[in-house]
């Protein structure tokens, strides 16, 4: 049983791994990974309640431009096993699982260093105009990075389970430690809120932000709560298709009076 | 032998090729997928690049040198978003299929691709993705596996959707699709900013409000009118309940204000930001100042029970 789950997992995190760059770029997210995973260590709905969790945290940290953020990966298995495994509370695992996160950073930075050496196999390739040899240094890059993190998940499952009852003695001694770092949990997905304005906020944009605090405060209270984001974004994309609109007739007709056109008025 | 290899001008064989097939066109739609499967810092994500136009360069190129020589500059430098990238091969294709001069191809490439990835980060990276997420992620957390389903068939059908229209729209227009792209695209980023600033505010109340001070001031029962029959009424302020008479959500609010000033204003990393977070939650902790159920203060203080 125990040998079965492992497989799987091995096999899932392989996936994950070269899903978080290709194939659909969208199986290695939290809240479907971790879903996944829980079903195979034999607790889907906790890998659901885990995968909604990590993925609010996950808000915002993408990878932009090669800059890579903690890996999600890494984070979703680590949190899987921590709290099926291991027996955590779901937000106090967060803060060990984001160690590993950082760690799965350094592994796919690395992977991406060494990857440049393939880029002379791949010239070569091109060279002959084979383009077999392309195919060949995408799956020697795929299998790299798979294997990696497949090797970090194994090593994850067997110590997760390890460490149940030193961390069961652990948080009922210091509580206010297991409270502080689940406090802290719930607190990390500010810092992607934070990212996301670093990027968009204008000056322009400030009023912006409070009225869709305050829109999603008065839809949050309302009989329609549940469907709070969906209305938000109803109301989001009115704004900026607007905003869109009438900055592009705007330049249009600055334009035209440049040529000299009169509208007549 | 292989650093000894010259990159013509032109191609050998300049007359046009013949229109890529439906099929062709298809297929590299779906390799398109795995544009960043050898992504590496010396060249981004030129090698998965190449490997998703293949099958039009082969059918273009007939001659082996010209196939050569289309697969090396193909090798060049790119980065730009995944989702976005089809209209990128639909570009290079026609000109390819037009035999244009490499170093025109090149630079047509590399001049639209880099603007592409900034417009892509902004649509979805930082507006689609989060609301996706804002939505399925509430869905699992109450244990629906409607969540994880639905982000599935949002995320990669819109990703595919725009990566098969991108295809056949920029491969029909050629070079003049570039001119309609980007002729309103800092317009357009400013709207789509607009709208993700606007679900950020959204999100910081929708599901930072789970932050919360778990401070109650006990009032001295000699003090107060509870004092009726002799016993004392337990008459406590709770912290939290007065500030969410005043605003709710300022805490996260505030703690978001807090994680920008620091991101974009100090320089701060993301990592050293998180390692705050975690000072915060367990100093806080420790003096019994957040809520997070029934725990010990490590020192004993008059408002944590």
């Amino acid at each position: 049983m125990e040998i079965l789950q492992v497989v799987l997992l091995a096999v899932a995190t392989f996936v994950f791994a070269i899903d978080q760059f290709s194939l659909t770029e969208v199986l290695y997210r939290p809240i479907i990974a971790c879903t996944i995973i829980g079903a195979i260590l034999g607790d889907l709905k906790a890998g659901l309640v885990i995968g909604g969790e990590v993925e609010i945290i996950a808000i915002g940290q993408m990878p932009v431009g090669g800059a890579q953020p903690p890996n999600f990966v890494m984070f979703s298995v680590v949190a899987c096993v921590l709290v099926i495994k291991t027996g955590l509370d779901i937000e106090t695992a967060v803060a060990p699982s984001l160690v590993f996160a950082l760690f799965g950073q350094y592994v796919v930075t690395l992977v991406f260093t060494v990857a440049s050496g393939l880029m002379d196999k791949a010239d070569e390739a091109a060279h002959n105009a084979n383009p077999k040899g392309i195919t060949n240094v995408l799956n020697i890059h795929m299998a790299i990075l798979g294997t990696l993190f497949t090797v970090i998940a194994i090593v994850c499952f067997y110590g997760g389970q390890a460490l149940s009852e030193p961390m069961k003695n652990l948080s009922t001694q210091f509580s206010w430690l297991t409270a502080g770092l689940s406090v802290s949990g719930t607190m990390l997905r500010f810092v992607g809120f934070g990212i996301l304005m670093k990027i968009m906020m204008a000056g322009d944009l400030w009023g912006i932000l409070l009225a869709g605090f305050a829109c999603a405060a008065i839809f949050g209270a309302s009989s329609v709560s549940s469907a709070t984001l969906i209305y938000v974004a109803f109301i989001g994309v009115a704004i900026a298709v607007y905003d869109y609109m009438s900055s592009v007739k705007l330049k249009n007709s600055a334009g035209s009076n440049v040529g000299g056109m009169s509208d007549g008025i | 032998m292989a650093s000894n290899y010259v990159l013509p001008e032109n191609y050998k064989d300049l007359t046009p090729a013949a229109p890529l097939d439906k099929k062709t066109l298809n297929k590299m739609v779906w390799r398109s997928l795995q544009l960043q499967a050898c992504f590496n810092y010396e060249r981004m994500q030129s090698a998965g690049w190449l490997w998703g136009i293949l099958p039009g360069l082969e059918k273009i190129h007939t001659n082996k040198d010209d196939l050569a020589a289309s697969m090396t500059h193909n090798m060049d430098f790119l980065n730009t978003h995944p989702y976005l990238v089809t209209f990128v091969m639909g570009v290079v294709l026609s000109m390819e299929q037009n035999k244009s001069p490499i170093q025109t191809i090149r630079s047509v490439r590399i001049s639209i691709a880099a603007p592409l990835g900034g417009i892509g980060d902004a649509l979805f990276w930082y507006t689609f993705m989060p609301i996706v997420a804002g939505v399925t992620a509430g869905l699992a957390q109450d244990g629906n596996i409607l969540g994880p389903i639905l982000y599935f068939v949002l995320a990669f059908g819109v990703q595919m959707a725009l990566r098969f229209w991108l295809m056949y729209w920029s491969y029909g227009m050629g070079t003049a699709a570039i001119t309609s792209l980007t002729k309103n695209a800092k317009e357009f980023t400013h709207a789509a900013s607009m709208m993700g600033i606007f679900v950020v505010g959204a999100l910081i109340y929708n599901m930072g409000t789970g932050v919360q001070f778990g401070m109650e001031f006990a009032s001295d029962a000699s003090t107060t009118l509870g004092q009726e029959g002799g016993e004392a009424v337990g008459l406590t302020t709770n912290v939290q309940a007065q500030l969410d008479k005043i605003l709710p959500g300022v805490v996260p609010l505030a703690m978001t204000l807090m994680c920008y000033y620091l991101l974009a204003k100090k320089g701060w990393t993301p990592i050293k930001t998180i390692c705050l977070l975690l000072v915060i939650g367990i100093v806080g902790c420790i003096f019994g100042i957040w809520a997070n159920g029934a725990y010990n203060a490590l020192v004993p203080v008059p408002w944590h029970a």
